[in-house]
């Protein structure tokens, strides 16, 4: 095959060329080409600072048209808009300047008028034009009041200032104070009567109106007949009938005002009204027995005690609520992590793991326990006397679980913990930097006086929420034994395990 | 008393040698530019040109100018995201893509590439007396070393910069909508609102006074190289270190000039 020549190739780069260039121009003159469409129509502002030429037409936000021209007539701006040949604008629109976006630009808002028919032609001109607020008269504006402002604080201060004014106002205030005084005395020597008094008022109003409800049925049933008082109101029978009764009630009173008859003696005797007195005495004396305190019902309203009583139930219960609260918000702050670490050591090939709760009671304290499957095991020593001489064998503890129990309380960056580490004694301390992302630690542990401690330090990066990556140095002063290690582990915050926790009975 | 002289007398050499070399260049670019209207143009060397200073450096192009495009979006972002206008990366990177690194950029590029291909070719035939063969066979050199080369490079760095305009924006779309996740209509909207046909064409201009500036200065310091292989070196070197120069400081007074 013919390889492409040259002038192929040249024309084709340059066809290539000239479409991309096509379709930028095309883009980016989208408004360019299509500029002369719509009609034009003028508006007078007075002042149009900061809009420019070919500024946005908006109605209700959309855009409708550009700002065409600005010039001046008579001392005024004429702004010529191009609107989009498909947008009417109502005659009683008003037009207004407006400033949109962080750059401050200008641009026309129009809204719409209200009525509908009637529109601005080609070339037609904007009736009303919203005055833009001109800053430099608002200030003026606000001179002038603050100016007024100046004036009224004078007279004030002639009415308020001065040695006369000052102990005019100072007697004033305390007699204010001492009103309020005696108020608040008052008030709270009547306290518990005017809740009775409020309480009654309302079971009062609350019968009122139950009974002009009632009353309102009796007189509506009265007024239409029913019923004995109906027919009394309403039939003259009955009327005469009720005029003779009372007339016969007023010979029979008559007869016991002069003392005929039972009632009568009753009425006019003085004898029984004496006894009647007696016996209201005799219920004074009861109530005034109970007002000092005596008797079972005397002391129930009258002891002190009892209110002490009530009063110290009532602290109880307070006290009981505070509890409470520390409590829930212990069980807020309380924090429970479970985590799993695994390392592998190169030099011995072989891996280990650990598996961890920790608990943050507190922002800064930790308890940690955990369980440690150390294939190596643990270390153990034996002592052995044959022959007088003492040998002295290290064998290491394959099976079994080694246990980590640690407190821990952290410092700004710096947690520092101890307790068992693999179920020795040890330490622990942890450096945190970078936003606790990166955790270098370095820990200490297994102590005999016959050895070196086993050391280790190792750093702990977190990769994911949940993941972090771990590399370190394993029992690094003990030359048989060390090995550099590296590894993953995985924490995460366990809520379950917490409201567990939290909700056990916890004997304090 | 006698240093100070000295001082005095190189500092006047130098200063009567730039003008010199300006006179020079100049004097060459007017005969090349005789010659273009003189005598029909050589078609064939044209497209030669063309072919080797637009075609072969569209690569490049197309890589700086994405890149450039991408970077711009980044570091745009960074910034405008300090007061919530993330929506005018678009149209920083097209206007300056456009307006600027679009041209500058790619004259560069082809400066690096052909400029300085167009000095060690003709120093090289210079040196080896190839120029003066061709006077002796009455071919005038300008007219087929020169002159090819001057119209190819004003043609193609133009072409040039469209394309690296385009792969700039488009580069800058990618980091900014795909990557930075901001508003793909609010990015284009306002590439189209902010960005004016003038931009674009106002930068071909500039591009294609870049490409007359290049290929004139790799031209004039291949014709005028002195001195064997040494010498070509040196004239290479030369013609993008001047070229390059002369190109950035163009730019600043063509971009008063326009804008």
């Amino acid at each position: 095959m013919r390889s492409i020549s040259t002038e192929a190739k040249v024309g084709l780069f340059i066809l290539i060329a000239l479409i991309i260039l096509g379709y930028m121009s095309f883009q980016v003159g989208e408004y360019g080409f299509g500029l002369k469409k719509g009609y034009i129509v003028t508006a007078v502002f007075d002042n149009v600072t900061g809009l420019e030429r070919d500024a946005a037409v908006q109605i209700a936000g959309v855009e409708v048209g550009k700002v065409e021209k600005i010039s001046l007539v008579d001392g005024k701006a004429l702004v010529e808009l191009r609107i989009l040949p498909n947008v009417q604008v109502e005659k009683d629109a008003t037009i207004s300047i407006k400033t949109h976006g962080i750059l401050g630009d200008k641009y026309v808002d129009i809204v719409p008028g209200e009525t509908k028919g009637s529109y601005i032609a080609e070339r037609g001109q904007f009736q009303n034009v919203e005055k833009q607020a001109d800053i430099d008269k608002l200030l003026v504006e606000l001179g002038n009041i603050a100016e007024d402002i100046r004036v009224v604080t004078g007279a004030l201060r002639k009415v308020v200032g001065g040695d006369a004014g000052e102990s005019n106002l100072s007697a004033i205030i305390t007699n204010v104070k001492e009103l309020t005084a005696n108020l608040n005395s008052v008030v709270k020597a009547n306290d518990r009567k005017f809740t009775v008094l409020v309480d009654n008022l309302t079971s009062a109003s609350k019968q009122m109106e139950q009974t002009f409800a009632s009353l309102s049925e009796i007189t509506g049933k009265v007024n239409q007949g029913e019923g004995t008082l109906g027919q009394l109101v309403t039939n003259k029978g009955v009327f005469e009938k009720l005029d003779n009764t009372l007339a016969s009630i007023q010979t029979i009173t008559e007869k016991i005002n002069t003392g005929e008859g039972t009632l009568g003696q009753l009425v006019t005797n003085k004898g029984v009204f004496e006894k009647m007195d007696n016996t209201l005495a005799s219920i004074q004396t009861i109530t005034d027995k109970i007002n000092a305190g005596q008797g079972t019902i005397g002391k129930l309203v009258n002891d002190e005690e009892t209110v002490t009583n009530l009063n110290s139930s009532l602290k109880s219960i307070d006290k009981s609520m505070v509890g409470i609260n520390r409590f829930v918000s212990k069980a807020d702050q309380f924090r429970t992590f479970l985590g799993y670490r695994g390392e592998y050591f190169f030099e011995k090939s072989d891996g280990k793991s650990y598996i961890d709760v920790t608990i943050q009671p507190k922002e800064d304290k930790f308890y940690i326990l955990g369980l440690v499957s150390d294939p190596r095991g643990r270390r153990k020593t034996y002592d052995r006397i044959t022959d007088g001489v003492t040998v002295r064998t290290e064998e290491w503890d394959r099976n079994g679980l080694l246990f980590n129990a640690q407190i821990g309380k952290r410092f700004n960056d710096l947690l520092l913990r101890g307790g068992l580490l693999e179920s020795t004694g040890g330490f622990g301390v942890d450096f945190f930097a970078m936003r606790d992302n990166l955790k270098l630690t370095f820990e200490a542990f297994d102590f005999d006086l016959d050895r070196d401690p086993h050391m280790k330090v190792f750093g702990e990066y977190q990769i994911l929420k949940h993941l972090y990556l771990t590399a370190g140095w394993d029992d690094f002063l003990n030359r048989d034994n060390d090995s550099l290690f590296a590894g993953f582990a995985i924490r995460f915050e366990d809520e379950d395990l917490k409201y567990l926790l939290t909700s056990a009975p916890i004997p304090k | 008393m006698n240093r100070l002289i000295q001082a005095i007398d190189r500092f006047g050499r130098s200063i009567l040698w730039y003008v010199e070399e300006m006179g020079r260049i100049s004097l060459f670019f007017i005969s090349a530019l005789s010659w273009l209207v003189r005598s029909p143009l050589k078609v064939r060397l044209v497209f030669k040109q063309m072919e080797f200073v637009g075609v072969k450096s569209i690569f490049v192009v197309v890589l700086t100018g994405t890149f450039t495009g991408m970077v711009m979006s980044l570091q745009g972002y960074y910034g405008f995201r300090l007061f919530s206008a993330e929506s005018l990366v678009g149209s920083t990177v097209a206007l300056g893509m456009t307006r600027e690194l679009g041209p500058v950029l790619t004259a560069l590029m082809v400066t690096a590439r052909a400029g300085s291909a167009m000095a060690a070719e003709l120093g090289t035939m210079k040196v080896t007396e190839q120029i003066d063969a061709l006077y002796v066979m009455a071919a005038n050199p300008i007219r087929h070393l020169i002159v090819p080369r001057v119209v190819a490079s004003i043609a193609m760095v133009p072409a040039l910069t469209i394309v690296s305009d385009f792969m700039g924006i488009m580069g800058g779309y990618f980091v900014g909508v795909k990557l930075l996740k901001i508003n793909e209509g609010i990015f284009l909207k306002n590439i189209y609102k902010l960005v004016g046909l003038d931009d674009i064409y106002n930068g071909l201009i500039k591009a294609a006074c870049f490409g007359l500036i290049l290929s004139l200065v790799g031209c004039y310091k291949g014709f005028t190289t002195y001195g064997g292989a040494e010498g070509v070196g040196r004239a290479t070197t030369e013609a993008v270190v001047i070229a390059s120069i002369s190109i950035l400081i163009s730019d600043y007074f063509l971009t008063a000039l326009m804008f």
